[in-house]
């Protein structure tokens, strides 16, 4: 006689296990009395009512439940010791449709995965959780969990969980402190009626993310007879006479909320994903025709920018840089990062080079740009022999000593931008002064590379047209006033 | 006192699985003519009964009792249940551990092969659908930092699935992957940890998707154990680390701190990757693309080495002309019919079975050797003085070899693109007129070992190596390169 339906989960022969030779093709590999075996057959049973054992994808842990792969006629996935919530995240968002079920035990969830299951809780994406807790490490040998109870004893407790061991932790009850938890209830396997709540218990939290609603999470106490040293009789007497009174059963948490959680397919679309990157398909002007400025250096012009973190010596390097890349030239930007570029001192260094950037630092630049006094002091002297050194003259007022025919252009960046309204463009004003006073490219290079970057805020172009103007300005009439 | 009588589902004892079953049906003389309700038989499969005794107490009849005959195929004693007082209520199977220890009528079948119930039909083998390419209409060059470069090659590269912590240098890219994600409808999701990002990506990869994250060191440090799943697991993800110096905290500048790490290091067991080594944005671009290719292929992790600076240089890079749409393997735990037989799994707790999976394992690392070493150089084939440097090192390392090249001086650059395996096919042929290597690295000799060891491996000997090392964030500029170089060829001269 066959049967045409399945009433559960699990395979009809357990092929996984040692190969499904013998009795273990149709036995678990749990001992006698063990309540994983009943936690399995209530899931097992769940998924099948339910209808959604196809698209179940179960992610066993690590611990006695290690080999849930054997007996799940699912999709399976084993993850590390604790990481189980984190695995069956990957699963859900990589496929909103499966059902992903992550079950654990109280070593694995409470002690090693406690970040893994709290975060998991507080954000919510509708996964369902069995915590099966028996107050013990089980796989190991019977060492002390954070669920075992005050006094008992366990291979690392030998003379009875004291308080230097810390006490039994309420896993449901701080579970159900965060927001993205909908459903939080701990169950016993003890008697009928607990296993029948544990089964209904199971089912709701399921239907919980086959809904789309929300995070299930099942605590189930659970008897392990060959740790606590007893007979499973005795077990399931411990359970309702001692654990259920340190942790007691029933609903911890019941929200109700609208299904929520819907992702969308995701689009690799060429001309999207080409959106999104904002690339564009018009060259940009040139202006020097692939004219080196070898008046500079044959083959690569260096570029120091410093100052404070704020001065945009970084927005201005790899305007730079932009522009250089726009005349066909290879360029490089590279900050000094980190803390230092929130807030303290930030220095970028950008290499224009006729063909390709070597070595993209530039302990000896030719050209420095220095916001701020530190800046000038430290790098002032690193300028190449012939270079130029750019300083902003309104915060300033000493030169240190420069190498041989290094010209200095005071420029007095912070005072013109403020004139122009906003201190923010000072950068753009020390861009106009460096081209005046090293014509490393052209102005229009600076200006169209503006223009691109102030695509999305172009109420700021004028003002930066006009600062960079200012720049220009400021470096002329000192090479004016020097003829 | 005789035992109750015992009702069975099977007869006698014996191993089951190998010989013919012992199985067999109740008739219907043996039921119960006073039965009110016509329900299926509760059987007790006696082999398979553990004894737990846990179905006492369901029952309302009081039919069941512990055993005293040990089952001679399990050695264990079972539970017996009265006929006489049996009324085939159930409430035995709900507190019966076992799978199939008390069942329903239903499933007894006397054919061994139908043992337990129908055996699962062998389901259609699920569809292998590769990712295919489509074009890429041509755009600008874009200018983007390297760690930007290496979030657009994983698009490109088909990824909508990023995970990631934060940890400077390496930021920016997870940063760009949760501005540009949710616009393709992928997912950036930031991990509480390293360790929950990389199992995050264990879950998506065992999907079936391509998974990356942006870490760095001390990052890729908390990976490892992640990493050492997914090798036995044997799951695709891109690792972009990008290497800061330590040890600990250390520091947020450049350093090849973790060459040890990723070409010997994987977490534990008999662990590899094919690790790539970009030395600028473009690279990080085309290596990443590259990385997801030969992750997939492999059914194995992929990590592409940058360093620090690598990941926050700004320059030109050019987009590819293809980009790549995911497809679905055979082998993903994906969550449906197709798939449901699938399992994602690194314990075979059969120390043979394992053994056997570790030679399979091997046996994809040798073809990693043969078939994926890779290295590019500059002015290295008639070089008699090769500097071997990779990441940003070997930058440096180029422009001082344009500089002694300029002095008349026979130096080339050799670098390797796969730090694992390391790329001694190259090398090999440079090596009849390169009689001294100079290897120049920002970390402790991490890469001078790995080109010691393939040489070793390759019975190459009668070679010079000298070096050159930086560490802390500090970098070999081509000045000291240059000088370095001038002093050893003094010093031999």
């Amino acid at each position: 006689m066959t049967t045409a339906t399945k009433p559960n989960a699990f395979f009809r022969h357990f092929d996984r296990h040692a190969h499904g030779k013998g009795l273990k093709g149709a036995t678990t590999h749990y001992c006698p009395g063990c309540g994983h075996g009943l936690a399995h057959k209530f899931l097992a049973e769940a998924l099948v009512e339910l209808g959604v054992e196809e698209r179940t994808v179960m992610v066993s842990p690590v611990g006695c439940a290690v080999f849930l792969f054997y007996y799940f006629d699912t999709g399976n996935t084993q993850a590390a010791h604790g990481r189980a919530p984190a695995v069956a995240l990957g699963h859900k968002l990589a496929n909103p449709n499966s059902i992903v079920v992550s079950y654990q035990g109280d070593g694995d969830l409470a002690s090693i995965g406690l970040a893994e299951i709290v975060h998991a809780a507080q954000l919510g994406v509708p996964i369902s959780v069995i915590f099966i807790n028996n107050a013990i490490y089980g796989m190991t040998g019977g060492q002390m969990a954070p669920t075992t109870l005050m006094g008992q004893k366990s291979a690392t407790t030998p003379y009875g969980r004291n308080p230097l061991h810390g006490k039994p932790m309420h896993v449901s009850e701080m579970i159900a402190t965060l927001d993205g938890a909908m459903y939080v209830e701990r169950c016993a396997l003890y008697d009928q009626r607990q296993r029948k709540r544990a089964k209904a218990a199971i089912t709701k939290a399921l239907k919980l993310q086959i809904e789309g609603r929300g995070f299930g999470f099942v605590e189930i106490l659970s008897e392990c007879p060959t740790h606590w040293g007893m007979s499973a009789e005795e077990s399931e007497a411990h359970v309702k006479n001692v654990l259920e009174k340190v942790y007691p059963l029933g609903v911890v948490k019941d929200e109700a909320r609208e299904p929520w959680f819907h992702l969308e397919k995701p689009c690799h679309d060429p001309e999207k994903v080409l959106q999104v990157l904002e690339t564009t398909r018009e060259t940009p002007p040139s202006f020097l025709a692939g004219r080196f400025p070898t008046h500079l250096d044959a083959h690569d012009v260096a570029l120091k920018f410093a100052g404070a973190g704020g001065d945009g010596a970084q927005t201005a390097a790899l305007l730079v840089t932009k522009a250089a890349i726009n005349e066909g030239f290879d360029a490089t930007h590279i900050p000094s990062y980190g803390p230092e570029s929130r807030g303290g001192t930030s220095y970028a260094d950008v290499h224009v080079a006729k063909d390709e950037v070597l070595s993209p630092a530039a302990p000896e630049p030719h050209v420095l740009v220095a916001f701020n006094a530190p800046s000038l002091d430290k790098f002032g002297p690193t300028v190449k022999p012939g270079g130029a050194v750019i300083y902003d003259s309104s915060v300033i007022s000493r030169v240190p000593t420069l190498r041989e025919g290094v010209r200095v252009f005071p420029v007095p960046c912070g005072q013109l931008a403020r004139e122009l309204g906003t201190i923010m463009v000072k950068n753009t004003v020390s861009l106009g002064a460096v081209q005046a006073a090293t014509g490393v490219l052209h102005d229009d290079s600076f200006l169209t590379a503006l223009r691109i970057s102030l695509a999305n805020k172009r109420a700021m172009l004028p003002v930066n047209e006009e600062a960079y103007r200012r720049g220009v300005q400021a470096v002329q009439a000192q090479l004016a006033h020097a003829r | 006192m005789p035992p109750p009588p015992r009702r069975a589902a099977r007869e006698g004892s014996g191993a089951v699985g190998g010989g013919p079953s012992r199985l067999t049906r109740h008739t219907a003389g043996e039921r119960k003519s006073d039965r009110a309700t016509e329900r299926p038989k509760v059987l007790l499969q006696q082999h398979l009964c553990k004894g737990c005794g846990r179905c006492i107490e369901s029952c309302p009849k009081h039919a069941i009792t512990l055993g005293t005959e040990v089952d001679q195929a399990s050695g264990l004693v079972p539970v017996m249940i009265d006929e006489e007082k049996c009324n085939d209520c159930g409430l035995c199977i709900a507190a019966c551990p076992e799978p199939f220890g008390l069942m329903r009528e239903e499933y007894e079948l006397e054919h061994p092969e139908h043992l337990y119930g129908e055996r699962e039909r062998p389901r259609a083998t699920p569809r292998d659908v590769p990712p295919h390419d489509v074009p890429l209409p041509r755009c600008e060059p874009m200018v983007l930092k390297g760690n930007y470069a290496a979030a657009v090659g994983a698009l490109l590269a088909g990824c909508r699935h990023v995970f990631g912590y934060p940890i400077t240098p390496s930021t920016e890219g997870a940063e760009l992957c949760a501005k540009l994600l949710p616009k393709l409808d992928g997912v950036f999701l930031q991990a509480c940890s390293e360790v929950a990002t990389v199992n995050h990506m264990y879950g998506a990869s065992g999907a079936g998707l391509p998974t990356l994250t942006f870490t760095s060191s001390p990052g890729f440090s908390l990976m490892l154990e992640g990493i050492s799943y997914m090798i036995g697991a044997e799951l695709p993800g891109v690792f972009i680390n990008v290497m800061r110096p330590g040890p600990g905290l250390g520091n947020i500048g450049p350093e090849q701190a973790d060459i040890k790490l990723a070409a010997r290091g994987l977490g534990h067991g008999n662990t590899h990757a094919i690790v790539l080594a970009p030395s600028s944005p473009q690279e990080m671009l085309d290596l990443t693309m590259l990385a997801f290719e030969l992750s997939l292929k492999y059914r194995n992790p992929v990590i592409v080495a940058a360093d620090g600076y690598l990941g926050q240089i700004t320059g030109r890079v050019t987009l590819p002309t293809r980009m790549s749409v995911p497809g679905l393997p055979d082998w993903a735990v994906w969550g449906d019919a197709e798939h449901r037989n699938n399992l994602i799994n690194s314990i075979y707790i059969d120390w043979a079975d394992l053994e056997e999976h570790n030679r399979h394992l091997s046996a994809k690392y040798r073809l990693m050797e043969e078939t994926e070493q890779r290295a590019t150089g500059y002015r290295h084939e008639d070089a008699e003085v090769l500097i071997v440097a990779c990441n940003i090192p070997a930058r440096m390392a180029k422009a001082a070899v344009a500089e002694l090249r300029n002095e008349g001086l026979p130096v080339g650059l050799f670098q390797p693109l796969t730090i694992w395996p390391f790329p001694i096919k190259q090398l090999v042929p440079l090596l009849g007129h390169a009689k001294r290597l100079i290897v120049v690295e920002a970390s402790d000799g991490q890469l001078e070992d790995e080109l010691r060891l393939a040489l070793h491996k390759a019975d190459v000997t009668g070679l010079e190596i000298q070096h050159l090392r930086r560490m802390g964030g500090m970098l070999p500029s081509d000045r000291e390169i240059v000088a370095h170089v001038h002093q050893l060829l003094e010093v031999s001269r």
